[in-house]
């Protein structure tokens, strides 16, 4: 892989010249507490170490409402509406974040891909970054606190500055005309920086090991008491799956305008936390209880995705940091494995 | 039909030919594609299904029910049973709605080959496994005997029952048995009974036969445990399963459904399932 390195105060003035390409989103505080994904403006309201943005990066490449089409229903006919898609480089990255992006790539980019998913994507630009857990993060037993793959470049903390991994064609071509503000001479004391970076990231996690085998841990305990209790405090109000990296289920409303013949086709993040989520006509609900929506939502975040090799949460600690009745997701799945 | 570029939420525009009552609230509808190019080449496999969208209204996954030999229209028995079929229900002959797919993996036909064939039906279950039924009809050589069992809580719920009865004659034929039952209708002049009571008068051979069935769980359940009582082949025992498909392409994740271990999409892995999916994969039935 190429490498190369960029002084902190340079990397400002590389944040100066990316907002030239596109529209750059970067964290930033949104209040004492809380950072997000926020366009940038002034490139030293960036932040370089953040615990975890509100929302996940997934809302750049699939909006929380989208026109699908519009339409006559006179003429029952169906009027495309052009995909309004501009460039969006999204820099600080962590690399849950990233895996979760390819997570949702492997359900929306398959043989019958998404479009409108697939224009934004194709106009994104993933710049990742280094990141120190804290108690809520697990990323490490879900095996993505490393990343190889989707992501163009991804900055590494040295002590002087980023060391900066170049992984796609359009990496090298953010670096190119850059290259004043770039060194391509990297020291052994980078290396050994990150790779004690590295030895004491890894001593921060709360917990150690490796969950692949939690999905059979659910598995063989579906009547687990947990399931029971923790539902029970739940408040269904889907906090969980809007903030999670990987969500991704939605739902479709045609939208009649009031001239009564003409409409458009929406649709927009649900949640299988609430109710209608499996509901059907008649009356009949596939989930009809809290209980059985919280199985749900726990048996597909652990669930298996083939497609990068990874269960389908990333660790990023989301759903339990935000969630307003302090369910701990982590804490849960412990038990259920047998180690709480 | 959607390939890898295609925009595959596209609507295609279908006109109603032909609007059949079948009972109080399930209506049969002959469509056929506006675009004669489409109307020519359209194809779909039996168990598949389209999403039919009413602009303004909504969409709805819907079974197809004509067989996939005959083209240039297709099938679909529609219930009244929510927001969107009650506005299906009031379409007219001449009226034009849009429809996409076929969605869904369909039954494994070339499986069925050479083999016997019990198709086992309740209730609504009947329009799917239609579709097969007059599939096996249109390729009668392909298959060995044929046994369809269709069954209803009451007679007038008893699905394409004149239908059926009317091909009672070339069926002795043919070497088809048609068993048509009723299980809470003591005026019903026919048999009475669930699926189950009726396996001594089927015609197929339980070790060369593929069996589909279509209908609630508790019917499989009783099923399988007849099926395997009379030693039939588990791999060829297929059910088709229903969920709430709202994009039909394995994204919207309404239909989602299995454990950590075995995490499914009912409308892009189904809704076709064979009896060792449904034993692997607990919640499916």
């Amino acid at each position: 892989m190429r490498y190369v390195k960029i002084s902190r105060e340079n990397t400002y003035m590389f944040l100066e010249r990316l907002k030239d390409l596109g529209t750059l989103h970067a964290p930033q505080n949104i209040s004492e507490k809380y950072y997000d994904f926020v366009e940038v403006d002034d490139v030293h309201s960036v932040i370089f170490e953040y615990n975890r943005t509100v929302r996940p990066p997934r809302r750049f490449f699939y909006p929380e409402k989208e026109t699908m089409f519009k339409f006559n229903m006179e003429e029952v006919e169906e009027y495309p509406v052009e995909i309004q898609s501009e460039r969006v480089i999204l820099f600080g990255v962590h690399s849950c974040d990233i895996v979760g992006l390819r997570i949702i790539d492997a359900t929306f980019l398959d043989e019958q891909p998404d479009p409108m998913y697939k224009k934004h994507r194709e106009n994104g630009i993933i710049i990742g970054i280094s990141c120190l857990p804290d108690e809520y993060c697990f990323c490490n037993v879900r095996r993505v606190e490393i990343v190889d793959a989707g992501f163009d470049l991804f900055f590494h903390e040295i002590s002087d500055g980023f060391l900066v991994r170049v992984r796609s064609i359009t990496g090298h071509k953010l670096i190119e005309p850059n290259l004043d503000l770039f060194e391509e001479e990297i020291s052994k004391e980078d290396t050994d920086y990150i790779a004690e970076f590295e030895v004491k990231r890894r001593s921060m996690f709360s917990i150690q090991g490796n969950w692949d085998d939690l999905r059979y841990h659910l598995e063989w305990n579906m009547d687990h008491p947990m399931y029971v209790r923790e539902s029970e405090k739940c408040l269904g109000c889907g906090n969980c799956t809007t903030t999670c990296p990987t969500c991704r289920c939605y739902d479709v409303k045609d939208i009649p305008n009031l001239d009564g013949k003409t409409g458009e086709r929406v649709r927009f993040w649900d949640s299988c936390q609430f109710r209608t989520h499996g509901l059907v006509a008649g009356g009949h609900n596939f989930r009809p209880t809290k209980k059985d929506r919280f199985f749900n939502r726990y048996h597909c975040k652990n669930a298996y995705c083939q497609e990068v090799t990874t269960s389908y949460c990333v660790g990023c600690g989301r759903c339990t940091y935000f969630c307003p009745a302090e369910i701990n997701f982590k804490q849960n799945l412990l038990e259920v494995r047998g180690e709480a | 039909m959607s390939n890898g570029e295609s925009n595959i939420y596209e609507l295609h525009q279908v006109r109603v030919l032909r609007v059949y009552d079948m009972s109080n609230i399930d209506k049969l509808f002959l469509f056929r594609f506006e675009d004669p190019i489409r109307a020519r080449d359209w194809r779909f496999g039996p168990g598949q299904f389209v999403q039919v969208s009413l602009l303004g209204i909504g969409e709805v996954p819907i079974s197809i029910c004509s067989s996939a030999r005959r083209v240039g229209f297709f099938e679909l028995c529609i219930r009244n049973a929510g927001r969107v079929t009650s506005q299906i229900h009031k379409l007219k002959p001449g009226d034009l709605i849009g429809v996409r797919g076929p969605y869904g993996n369909g039954f494994p036909m070339d499986q069925f080959y050479n083999k016997d064939l019990l198709l086992v039906a309740a209730g609504l279950g009947m329009a799917p496994l239609r579709s097969i039924f007059l599939y096996a009809l249109d390729n009668r050589w392909l298959f060995g005997n044929i046994t369809i069992v269709n069954s209803a809580k009451y007679g007038k719920e008893l699905l394409f029952q004149k239908e059926l009865e009317a091909m009672k004659d070339i069926a002795t034929a043919e070497n088809i048995e048609i068993i048509q039952t009723v299980t809470r209708d003591p005026d019903f002049p026919g048999l009475h009974g669930r699926a189950t009571a009726h396996m001594d008068k089927v015609n197929v051979d339980p070790n060369n036969c593929a069996v589909a069935m279509c209908g609630p769980p508790a019917m499989y359940r009783g099923m399988f445990e007849e099926l395997v009582k009379r030693g039939f082949d588990r791999r060829y025992i297929f059910v088709t399963l229903e969920r709430r498909m709202k994009c039909g392409v394995g994204k919207c994740g309404h239909c989602n459904i299995g454990t950590a271990t075995s995490w499914k999409y009912a409308c892009k892995d189904g809704p076709v399932f064979d009896y060792y999916d449904i034993i692997s994969v607990p919640g499916l039935i």
